[in-house]
């Protein structure tokens, strides 16, 4: 293989896998996009293929919005319900972080569908929390908060009998924002692993959170409508496009960095999966009149005229006014192949590689990571594929015949980017990742103002580097059996290294605990682009808000397999 | 028969609260964070499980995995020198050297002394199958011959959980909580999309629409924090 900095290319000529020792910088990760292999792009585009029947069945609420909601989802397979409690907002107690002690929702996504006896029995449990016990169907717990500003808006205007204005809207672009989506075993629920996905509908990665992400959007239009109903005779629905406009809030921090540093297997397969989709799409063979070039050029305008409608108001990222400005420029060279076959003047065997390539040396990296996001579009079937088969198992094992060698040999190779971290540099230690009593809210201070505060962060770079250090200090052909009796200490760090050997998109390269480190980069990575959500604001470096869903489709379009083209939603014009 | 006042507890939470637990003892973390399978494949095989940890947690707090010592090996016979330390602080270098010794041999065995807690070590027999050891468990003596890598334990925990009584669970859980750090003003700015000092002044954007109240992040009082988690 030969390689530059971050492009590659196999020994057949075709481009390969995007360099790991590159890819896996914090900052090329932090600048990810949403592409099909996001979480909710993939869903929905299932949903949709599949025809999903999403219906109320029990919509008792009253005009202070408390009471029961239920929704019936069938699936091909399978039947699930939402069983959803909302409350009355209140002021005291109130945030979007976790330690919240006030929610507008409450509910569950539980496999088959409701009975009196599963909602008399969510309504008990459901606000015990960390006190209260799923039932044996449930999949997964969610709770949910009013943006009160944008919701009471919207009702204002509903009531009133007219539609609120995309300029009301935009600010946030939603009604409701997640605030905690609790599954695989956590209160009782349903154990993931345990899930056959060949026979189960919701068995793959998220799917199940993400279904009820949607849930939540479709609940917050169905609860602002029936409010205004109630609140007047002359009231009106929201319009369709404004609906699917509305997306459903999403808060995301330091939780994540947790979940990144203790599921690496899982992390490895889908950024597999993703770089293995970006490296089909930049192999195709495109050339004079190709439509998929056509169909890439309206992807751009698409995702540009998106940018450029963004109000959103950035803190560190790239403002989406450059990005637009940036990806719009691909569309002249792309417009060059369409007609005449070359890129400048030139043939290219793989000209979107040509082009992603040039990209990455003069773009912003969010242009071009919005680039290649856009060229998976042109191999969906590869894609959804890669995609469908995405798992990775928590448990790691040691292999105790390895010598320490080999052992040693290994760390060099994958974990040379650890060893080479300057782990006595003045911030190296600096901080301390802990979670609170409170609400078990990740938190990351100086270690110096919370020294009471247990470290739950795994400093793989330095771990690593002891590692290395006493594997040096045993004969060479010991085994790891004997190795780790006499180093019980390294047991994680060997377990990690030897069931990741031959993986390489597992690890972020970062020491967590260094001043350096900017928490946010990993956040972006598992909102923009493992989950696909859209416009993520940042906040001191460590909290997104974004918007799950941003111009999804109805139940009723879903029902009829309608609104593929959703992502980058247009702004709705009256 | 099960208990109606028994709980349904999934594997996550079983190895969440192990893992805090476990965290509160002398334990490194890098070995910590490796045997907290054990509590619940003990619970799991209807051994001692979390109502031996929450008894033998005194022990626990000073355990010392380097205290084990290998006295012999002959290829496929050992003996361990357990140092008096728990089983489940023995039980990963167990595994380790039987696998070793299986890399060479059709069987292999392994006799611990100075062991506490012997009738843990029959652990062994669920979760060498992960690693594809098939053990038997005769007093202090684990014999062991290979098979294909199974974990029918594990598997059948995660279907089906494990059924422990409600208020030892509930023992565990607030043992486990002593484990995170208590709620301070301090410690509340170290996390949150804006920072709320000590007049009320609010460091950082506030176009977050989440509508915080800020008296509740500026107020921490500890009754009220613990009937937030209750």
């Amino acid at each position: 293989m030969t390689a530059t900095s971050l492009h590659t290319t196999g020994p057949d000529g075709r481009p390969g896998l995007r360099n790991w020792r590159e890819l896996m910088k914090p900052q090329r990760l932090a600048a990810m996009q949403p592409s099909r292999l996001s979480g909710t792009r993939s869903m929905m585009n299932r949903m949709i293929r599949e025809q999903w029947d999403i219906s109320v069945e029990r919509f008792d609420v009253d005009e202070t919005a408390s009471g029961t909601i239920v929704y019936s989802i069938r699936t091909p397979r399978q039947e699930f319900s939402f069983i959803a409690f909302s409350f009355a907002p209140r002021t005291e107690g109130r945030t979007g972080r976790i330690i919240g002690r006030v929610w507008d929702m409450m509910g569950t996504l539980n496999e088959g569908p409701a009975t009196e006896e599963t909602i008399e029995r969510a309504r008990s449990e459901l606000p015990k929390l960390y006190r209260g016990r799923a039932s044996e169907n449930a999949l997964v717990w969610c709770r949910s908060n009013r943006s009160m500003r944008v919701f009471d808006t919207v009702l204002s205007a509903l009531a009133d009998g007219r539609q609120p204005s995309v300029d009301d809207l935009n600010t946030v672009c939603y009604l409701m924002r997640n605030t905690g989506l609790d599954g695989n075993g956590t209160f009782g629920t349903r154990s993931f692993p345990s899930i056959n996905v060949e026979e189960h509908d919701l068995g793959g990665m998220l799917q199940a959170q993400l279904l009820l992400a949607y849930l939540m959007r479709e609940l917050s239009c169905d609860l602002v409508e029936h409010l205004a109903r109630l609140r007047s005779d002359k009231a009106v629905k929201l319009d369709p496009k404004l609906r699917s406009y509305m997306g459903v809030g999403n808060g995301s921090a330091l939780g994540l960095i947790f979940f990144v540093q203790k599921h690496p297997r899982l992390l490895d397969s889908w950024l597999t999966a993703r770089e293995t989709a970006v490296a089909k799409a930049l192999g195709l063979e495109l050339g004079r009149g190709d439509d998929r070039l056509c169909q890439l050029i309206a992807l751009i305008q698409r995702a540009a005229r998106f940018r450029s409608e963004d109000r959103m108001m950035y803190e560190t990222f790239t403002a989406s006014e450059q990005v637009a400005r940036e990806i719009t420029t691909l569309i002249a060279p792309l417009e060059e192949l369409r007609g005449a076959g070359t890129i400048d003047g030139e043939s290219h065997r793989f000209p979107l590689d040509a082009l992603a390539r040039r990209a990455e040396a003069t773009l912003a990296p969010e242009s071009y990571e919005t680039f290649l996001s856009l060229c998976m579009e042109l191999v969906p079937e590869e894609a959804d594929a890669l995609a469908a088969k995405v798992s990775g198992a928590d448990e790691l094992s040691v292999n105790p015949a390895m010598t320490v060698t080999a052992l040693k040999d290994l760390i060099e190779d994958d974990y040379a980017w650890a060893l080479q971290m300057d782990m006595t540099a003045e911030d190296a230690q600096d901080y301390v990742w802990y979670k609170s009593e409170t609400a078990e809210e990740p938190r990351r201070g100086l270690r110096a103002e919370v020294p009471e505060a247990r470290d739950l962060g795994i400093d793989i770079p330095g771990n690593m580097q002891q590692l290395h250090k006493d594997l040096g200090s045993v004969a060479p052909d010991m085994p790891v059996a004997r190795f780790l009796l006499a180093f019980p200490q390294h047991r994680l760090m060997v377990a990690r290294a030897q069931s990741l050997e031959g993986r390489h998109f597992h690890t972020p390269h970062a020491n967590i605990n260094a001043g350096s480190f900017v928490p946010i980069d990993m956040v972006r990575l598992m909102n923009v682009a493992l989950h696909g959500i859209d416009k993520t604001r940042d906040y001191l470096q460590r909290n997104l808000r974004g918007v799950l869903y941003h111009g999804a489709p109805t139940r009723e379009e879903i029902r009829s397999g309608e609104g593929s083209d959703w992502f980058y939603p247009e702004e709705p014009r009256a | 028969m099960n208990d109606l006042n028994d709980l349904r507890v999934m594997p996550r939470e079983m190895r969440l609260m192990s893992e805090r637990i476990f965290s509160l003892t002398s334990l490194p973390k890098g070995f910590a964070l490796m045997i907290t399978d054990v509590v619940m494949y003990s619970e799991a095989q209807n051994l001692g499980g979390f109502a031996h940890l929450e008894a033998t947690l005194p022990e626990l707090m000073d355990a010392e995995p380097m205290a084990l010592k290998l006295m012999s090996d002959t290829g496929d016979s050992l003996a361990l020198d357990a140092g008096g330390q728990h089983a489940w602080i023995a039980l990963p270098s167990i595994l380790d050297l039987l696998s070793l010794a299986l890399s060479e041999h059709d069987s292999a065995r392994i006799e611990l002394t100075g062991v506490a807690h012997p009738k843990e070590l029959a652990i062994a027999e669920g979760l060498g199958l992960r690693q594809g050891l098939r053990i038997r468990l005769a007093g202090t003596v684990l014999s062991a011959s290979a098979c294909a890598p199974e974990d029918p334990v594990l598997n059948r925990a995660l279907v089906d959980g494990c059924r422990i009584p409600a208020e030892l669970w509930w023992r565990i859980w607030a043992l486990a909580q002593t484990a995170l750090t208590p709620d301070s003003v301090v410690s509340r700015r170290h996390a949150g999309v804006n920072i709320v000092t000590e007049d009320g002044q609010i460091i950082g954007r506030t176009d977050n629409d989440d509508d915080t109240d800020p008296n509740f992040i500026n107020s921490v009082d500890p009754r009220k924090t613990k009937e937030a988690t209750q």
